[in-house]
């Protein structure tokens, strides 16, 4: 069995609004990441990827907060640490993030090799700028950009050069953990393919021990990592590997959301594709019961009372229903669920 | 010759070229446009100067041939018995030779000689003013924006309040209170009445003395529009992107202040430039209330007397003053925004 690289414990955040409520935006979730792994993250808007990702940081502040769990990052549990140290000590050590708006986020007034020099003596490194460019330059043409990049302002990168740029200057430090929320949901589909190519590289050279990929294309996902993991509400419904969890979900949500992909082949526009009616629940008060039960359509009274544990299954993968797996699947006897009222 | 020449294909073609090539073609424009204007429009005002002139100068001439005469003889001398296109020709000739005409008011003294005498006192007194209201304003906006509940909620509805009373209004405030009630400070004037202009210490600490009013009623507005803008672009900068990432990179609170200042700071060098104008009508009118012997006063006074070269003179000289100040402030811009550079490619 290969190394841990992340485990995740029973982690609880939330957001406390302007109004003094509290939003629970990720619900005890727990999983672990082996070296040399990818582990994808995918779900509907508002799901809690995003915040999932935010909280995997350590490193909280307004209107995020900490609640409870563990977070342990080769072996080193982080959730205990003070604030500076965390800044210090871990992020961009130990854990990285590649941000969903990328395009925004190099400040607009600094040159790019400024902001390295300003990350690396943040970390309390000793090298001098001249040492801080080579290294730079250096990383910058092992992933094949160009390294006059580095003397230019990120209003002069397009926006896939602005992608990869972030991405390069996210792993500078060789981070144990990337975590990548939509790295390329803005991009067309020839930067995506680099950026893409790029986050590989990063595995392949051993930069990155393990990632995290959140997006919410499942193709995309399938193309990018081994293993998949489907959030609801704030919770995993769902995990497994890409192909158990694209050709063979067994969770209702999950089942849903594949059956949404849209796939470009012959007849595509004659088939009716299936959406899932209803809203995600308000995670104000979070449902009692199954938080899907609302929109389940195989839903019982019993799903919308009983609180469902997440349960491990044959081979690594795990789901969160009331209903025990042979009875799921003899509920998708046609191959495909089907959510529309008729 | 080849590198000297692609040299300067890099320097004609570069982004920041091209934006000083047309800030400069701005500014000549509108220079134009102001000669024009000020040309023109003393000549549009109510009322016969030569007239007033004549009122003054001969009272108590009862012989209208003779008053005729001498009216006749002003015509002549002032160039107004020409045509207006062929006035203003020469007016831009005299121009070029620093040559604004002679005042009506004060005849014969030149134009150039009473702005020239009445330039130091306004620049003195509006261009520290005016920096330092804006620094000010910066930093108090730039603190508030970062600690949100204590001191925001004082400077926030105190800023509103001073940035809303007009120039005038808070120069008679402090007239009142710190001139007249409490006596703390002179009423009038740039010095004291019983002095001369004279290089003595006296007379520094006279002028110092009579500079605090007025210096305060200009800083205090500038603080109060700047701050509030300062406010509002320290928390849009705050919550952007890239705070976000650089806080996530590990960079440490203190460098992310200085990127957010930096870059809430550049709007309100446009600010600055596009309400200096403004800021130094307010100023002039401080001048006239404090009784300052800058242009502020002097304008007032050509207005009163129907003073056409004066006047014009005085506008011409403070709407290039304006205009050389927004220049340089544009100037500035395109060297402390590189996103400006790359607009001008677009």
């Amino acid at each position: 069995m290969n190394k841990t690289i992340l485990e995740v414990n029973g982690l609880s955040t939330k957001y406390i609004t302007r109004f003094r409520e509290d939003v629970y935006a990720v619900r005890n979730v727990s999983f672990k990441v082996e070296e040399g792994h990818s582990l994808g993250i995918a779900g509907e808007s508002g799901c809690g990827k995003s915040t999932l990702a935010l909280s995997l940081m350590g490193y909280y502040f307004a209107p995020l907060h900490y609640i409870s769990g563990d977070i342990i990052i080769n072996g080193k549990n982080i959730s205990g640490l003070k604030p500076d140290q965390v800044r210090k000590n871990v992020l961009g050590t130990e854990i990285a993030y590649i941000p969903q708006a990328a395009m925004n986020a190099l400040n607009p007034t600094r040159k790019v090799i400024r902001f390295i020099e300003d990350v690396m003596y943040a970390h309390g490194s000793k090298m001098s700028k001249k040492e801080i460019y080579d290294l730079a330059r250096e990383r910058f043409e092992i992933l094949n950009l160009p390294a006059d990049t580095l003397h230019k302002f990120s209003v002069e990168l397009s926006g896939g050069m602005k992608q990869r740029t972030v991405i390069a200057i996210s792993t500078i430090l060789s981070p144990k953990v990337l975590i990548a929320d939509e790295p390329s949901s803005a991009l067309d589909v020839s930067s995506q393919k680099m950026v893409i190519k790029m986050l590989h590289d990063l595995m392949d050279l051993g930069f990155i021990k393990a990632m995290l990929f959140i997006t919410h294309e499942l193709p995309l996902l399938y193309n990018v990592t081994d293993d998949i993991m489907v959030m609801y509400a704030g919770q995993i419904v769902e995990k497994g590997s890409k192909d158990q969890m694209i050709f063979d979900p067994i969770h209702p949500y999950s089942k849903g959301l594949m059956g949404s992909i849209l796939v470009p082949e012959d007849g595509t526009r004659n088939i009716k594709l299936t959406a899932i009616p209803g809203t995600p629940p308000n995670l104000k008060n979070p449902p009692t019961g199954c938080s899907f039960a609302e929109r389940c359509k195989y839903a019982t009274s019993r799903c919308k009372v009983y609180d469902v544990e997440y349960t491990e299954l044959e081979g690594g993968r795990g789901s969160r229903c009331l209903k025990p797996e042979h009875e799921l699947r003899g509920l998708y006897d046609d191959g495909k669920v089907d959510f529309s009222n008729e | 010759m080849d590198e000297s020449r692609s040299t300067y294909k890099k320097i004609v073609h570069s982004g920041y070229f091209k934006y000083y090539r047309k800030k400069t073609l701005w500014f000549l424009a509108t220079l134009v446009a102001a000669v024009i204007l000020n040309f023109v429009l003393p000549r549009l005002m109510p009322g016969d100067p030569l007239a007033a002139i004549m009122a003054r100068l001969a009272p108590g001439i009862q012989d209208t041939e003779a008053l005729r005469r001498i009216y006749e003889h002003y015509m002549v001398q002032f160039g107004l018995d020409r045509p207006v296109i062929q006035q203003f020709f020469i007016y831009v000739g005299n121009l070029f030779r620093g040559d604004l005409g002679l005042s009506f008011s004060r005849f014969p003294r030149p134009v150039s000689e009473i702005i020239m005498s009445a330039m130091p006192w306004t620049i003195g007194l509006q261009l520290p003013a005016i920096i330092v209201g804006w620094f000010i304003g910066n930093i108090l906006g730039a603190i508030a924006a970062y600690s949100r509940n204590g001191f925001d909620r004082v400077l926030m509805p105190t800023a509103l309040f001073v940035s809303g009373i007009p120039a005038f209004g808070m120069a008679i405030i402090l007239l009142t209170v710190f001139g007249l009630n409490l006596g703390w400070f002179p009423i009038a004037g740039g010095y004291g009445i019983h002095l001369l202009p004279h290089l003595s210490w006296q007379f520094i600490g006279s002028i110092i003395y009579h500079y605090h009013l007025p210096f305060m009623s200009i800083v205090l507005i500038a603080i109060g529009g700047q701050a509030l803008g300062m406010r509002s672009m320290s928390i849009y900068e705050l919550n952007a992107d890239y705070v976000r990432y650089s806080r996530f990179m590990g960079i440490k609170d203190r460098t992310i202040v200085r990127y957010i200042f930096r870059n809430a700071m550049l709007p309100q060098v446009t600010g600055l430039a596009l309400s200096i104008g403004t800021m130094m009508g307010g100023a002039l009118v401080a001048e006239i209330i404090f009784g300052y012997p800058g242009l502020g006063t002097t304008l007032l006074r050509a207005i009163r007397e129907g003073d056409y070269p004066l006047i014009s003179g005085i506008t011409l000289v403070i709407t290039i003053m304006v205009l050389i100040a927004v220049f340089l402030l544009e100037i500035i811009y395109g060297l402390i925004d590189p996103r400006v550079k790359a607009a001008q490619f677009e």
